[in-house]
């Protein structure tokens, strides 16, 4: 069914743009768990109270808001400014088994503690503004799942080129990976509304619009500096084709709130552009500095737009089925904005009138209530969890080229953590 | 005595980091319409009256003004001060600038018409968007630029025609600086927009960060696109560059303890840094030798100082008719240039005015007698002047040719708005 839904939805290359243009990927909520005792890097506001916060990110790429509420947690938070949907820790309600995520991330966590330490001296470095700024955004602590993932397939991958070390390209390509995605995170804390922004600041909250749009200009360029002088004209290429599709995708959604007439096809360039095609050209441009044939490349590639597809259906199902208090935040804010995730494209195609209802843009009380309910009737959900599953699979399927490692392993394990979200 | 003052003003690339400290603040530039159509990025200005517009040549932003005119303006959202159309009170030759730009027109209007389908390609949106941004018609000075040295070192490489790369490169810099603009938009006092609206006032904030983050990521892919790695870590640069003196800028409002590099390297990163990268790009593309590369890259540096000490000046010294708003307006906001530093060498009693943030009436005015009376305007203009001479020398290693004669005429047309 899933295929019939969407036909394109192929994970070959050649059918590459028709699928990469379809996934647009609004949701609010990724969901992250309570933290059971294990530190994560959070970038949502309002987390250094010492309360334990859940913390929602929407894995999307130009504006992942993390929304927080408050539970208990022993570590202190580490107030972070710009809300991140890098990690993608579990967010269900009851504990799921933490250390899944821990000890996934656990085979490149040095790597990732330099990581850390670089960023906060290759960003605000010449302005105390700045500085105070990357303080925030960059405080050691937590996981980082681009980055993550930009080592994990590095390190599967030098196996096969036969290379011990992860190149100095490698690491530089995570920091570019983590600044690209964090300074869209500030943009996006711009041009969200204010109130979704709650206990931390943001640093548009902290500094104002002005330095937000500056910070995150800032830090776009570095990152572009840093890629022009890794002098890889393929993965410059690469990435600068993802700066580009985080623009459209922002563009795209901007431009069709509230359309009921959007197709699924749509849903998935949208997603693409937003989240997948950032993590597709990371781990695309991890193997090409392993220096791995381009057939593996291509895999790597496919391994992450997939990955990064199913990270969005999943959020997209959160935010229909975290209650409030799960979520911290009113639920299905996504719908309540107008972007029309998978959930209610499914639906629409059930329900004629939950199309009234989208249409008149809940203007009436209890209509969003009702719009939710006839979602979760018509078998929406149902749906939508089926489509990431299937690109789940699509994902493990791409890492089958790769040698049997503990970094295979967690690649996997990446993509079926994710799908425990829902389960 | 302005290479006693500004010890590090130096044409050699050795020091460039140094004098690239120049940090020009100014808000003004100055452009005349007389009766040719100019490529106006301002605000308010698709009413028919002529305009007397400002600019800042930095990331710019046009202030306008009105005045009587007999041709339509384009309505352009962003603020612009690509053109550095002369901004005199009295009519100077304006066909001079004309002229000189006459050379490149026919490039100039191919790039007009692939601007507008880049970016309005993609999403309707930003169509309705690039209608205003990229209008048909007027002058655009930076991808002019461009063209000229493209044009002017493809004859010392025996080559007839630009390249596509030349082309490219002319509309990434356009891309860029307007992306800027935009952005700028959203990061300024809205009580400083009059008349047309920009993306911002249109769209709201949301689409203007959009838009600026669109045209930015286009002109990265477009630049990756080019293939060359040398100019792509260029352009990366100035992108680098931009954010950099926006930043500075930002945090050293009213600091009378700026010293003339700062200046300098603030007016580097916010308008010279874009114009250096452009020039030698193309010479770049042109495939000529690397020491030519630089010479033009040194032409485009001093050029674009050159261009903000003027707008800084301009800032004292047109009247609020002319500007069309309180004069001085970069002191009003704290943004100390040129003509400040300089008079604040001489009088201390100026610090103390400028320290108080001009929350007393009539303190701004006397502020900016002070700057006149001190000097520092004479000053600023000297500094102009040598720069100007610098950017002259650097063209001296092309051929004679009407591209030469019209990258000079750049140089002495920004000066003559001063005289």
């Amino acid at each position: 069914m899933v295929f019939l839904a969407c036909r394109n939805f192929d994970p070959s290359p050649s059918r590459l743009d028709l699928v990469a243009s379809r996934c647009r990927w609004s949701s609010n909520r990724c969901g992250m768990s309570s933290v059971n005792r294990f530190s994560f890097r959070n970038y949502g506001t309002g987390v250094d109270t010492g309360a334990c916060k859940l913390a929602w990110i929407r894995p999307g790429i130009a504006g992942a808001g993390c929304r927080v509420s408050s539970f208990q947690t022993p570590q202190s938070r580490l107030s972070v400014v710009a809300q991140d949907s890098a990690s993608t820790l579990d967010v269900s309600p009851k504990p799921r088994s933490p250390v899944s995520v821990s000890n996934l991330l656990q085979v490149v966590s040095d790597d990732l503690r330099t990581l850390n330490q670089n960023l906060k001296s290759i960003t605000g470095a010449d302005n105390p503004v700045l500085v105070s700024a990357a303080e925030q955004i960059f405080n050691a602590g937590g996981k980082r799942l681009r980055p993550a993932l930009v080592f994990l397939v590095s390190r599967a991958t030098t196996e096969i080129a036969g290379i011990k070390e992860l190149t100095l390209q490698h690491q530089r390509l995570a920091e570019i990976i983590e600044m690209i995605h964090t300074a869209s995170l500030i943009h996006d804390d711009v041009i969200d509304d204010s109130n979704i922004r709650r206990g931390k600041d943001t640093i548009h909250q902290l500094y104002g619009t002005r330095v937000a749009v500056l910070t995150g200009d800032f830090m776009f360029a570095q990152s572009s500096w840093h890629l022009a002088n890794l002098e890889n004209i393929e993965v410059i290429k690469l990435i600068s084709q993802v700066i580009k599709d985080f623009a459209s995708g922002e563009i795209k959604q901007a431009s069709s709130l509230f359309d009921c007439d959007v197709k699924l096809e749509e849903y998935l360039i949208k997603s693409y552009y937003k989240t997948a095609s950032l993590i597709a050209a990371s781990t695309k441009a991890a193997a090409i500095f392993s220096g791995v044939d381009g057939s593996i490349c291509e895999k790597m590639f496919e391994y992450g737009r997939n990955l990064g597809l199913s990270f969005q259906v999943v959020d997209d199902i959160l935010d229909f089925t975290e209650s409030e208090e799960q979520l911290g935040k009113p639920a299905v804010s996504d719908l309540e904005k107008g972007n029309l995730t998978a959930p209610v494209i499914f639906a629409l195609e059930k329900e004629p009138k939950l199309r009234e209802i989208i249409e008149s843009e809940f203007v009436e009380d209890g209509s969003l209530d009702e719009a939710i309910e006839l979602v979760n009737k018509c078998g929406g959900i149902d749906r939508a969890r089926d489509l990431a599953k299937e690109t789940a699979k699509l994902a493990i399927q791409s890492l089958q080229c790769l040698p049997v490692s503990k970094f295979r392993s967690a690649l996997e394990g990446i993509v079926n953590y994710n799908l425990e979200r829902i389960d | 005595m302005v290479s006693l003052t500004c010890r590090n003003f130096d044409v050699g690339r050795s020091r460039l980091d140094l004098v690239t400290t120049c940090g020009c603040n100014s808000n003004r530039c100055g452009m005349s319409l007389n009766g040719f159509p100019v490529r106006n990025y301002a605000r308010g200005i698709a009413t028919g009256t002529r305009k007397l517009i400002w600019g800042r040549p930095d990331i710019a932003r046009f202030r306008v003004s009105s005045v009587q005119r007999d041709r339509p303006v384009l309505n352009v959202v962003a603020q612009e001060s690509a053109s550095t159309l002369d901004v005199s009170s009295k009519p100077r030759g304006p066909v001079s600038v004309s002229n000189l730009l006459e050379v490149v027109a026919d490039d100039l209007q191919t790039l007009n018409k692939n601007l507008k389908s880049i970016v309005g390609a993609e999403n309707p949106v930003l169509v309705s968007a690039a209608e205003q941004i990229f209008g048909a018609g007027g002058k655009r000075l930076r991808p002019a630029l461009v063209f000229l040295v493209s044009r002017a070192t493809t004859e010392i490489a025996g080559i007839k025609e630009l390249t596509p790369q030349h082309r490219r490169l002319a509309e990434i810099i356009e891309m860029i600086h307007t992306a800027s603009l935009i952005h700028d938009d959203v990061l300024d006092d809205s009580n400083i927009r009059r008349g047309k609206e920009t993306i911002h006032q249109l769209y709201g904030t949301r689409v203007a960060v959009l838009a600026g983050d669109f045209m930015f990521a286009q002109s990265s892919w477009y630049l990756a696109n080019l293939e060359n790695i040398e100019v792509i870590k260029l352009i990366s640069q100035v992108i680098k560059d931009f954010a950099s003196g926006e930043i500075k800028q930002a945090s050293s409002l009213y600091d009378c303890d700026v010293e003339l590099e700062e200046y300098l390297i603030k007016s580097y990163y916010k308008t010279a840094s874009l114009i250096a990268a452009s020039t030698k790009g193309a010479a770049i593309f042109s495939g000529v030798d690397s020491s030519i590369c630089e010479k033009m890259f040194e032409y485009g540096r001093n050029l674009g100082l050159s261009f903000q000490v003027v707008d800084d000046i301009l800032d004292f010294t047109q009247s609020s008719e002319q500007l069309g708003k309180p004069a001085a307006s970069d002191l009003a906001k704290g943004n100390l240039t040129a003509p400040v530093i300089f008079a604040l060498e001489n009088e201390p009693k100026l610090r103390e005015i400028i320290e108080s943030e001009f929350v007393e009436d009539g303190s701004l005015i006397g502020a900016i007698e002070l700057v006149n009376k001190s000097g520092g305007i004479e000053r600023a203009q000297a500094l102009a002047k040598e720069i100007a001479d610098q950017a002259i020398q650097c063209l001296q290693c092309l051929p004679t040719s009407d591209f030469k004669s019209a990258l000079e005429g750049m140089v002495k047309y920004n000066l003559e708005r001063i005289d």
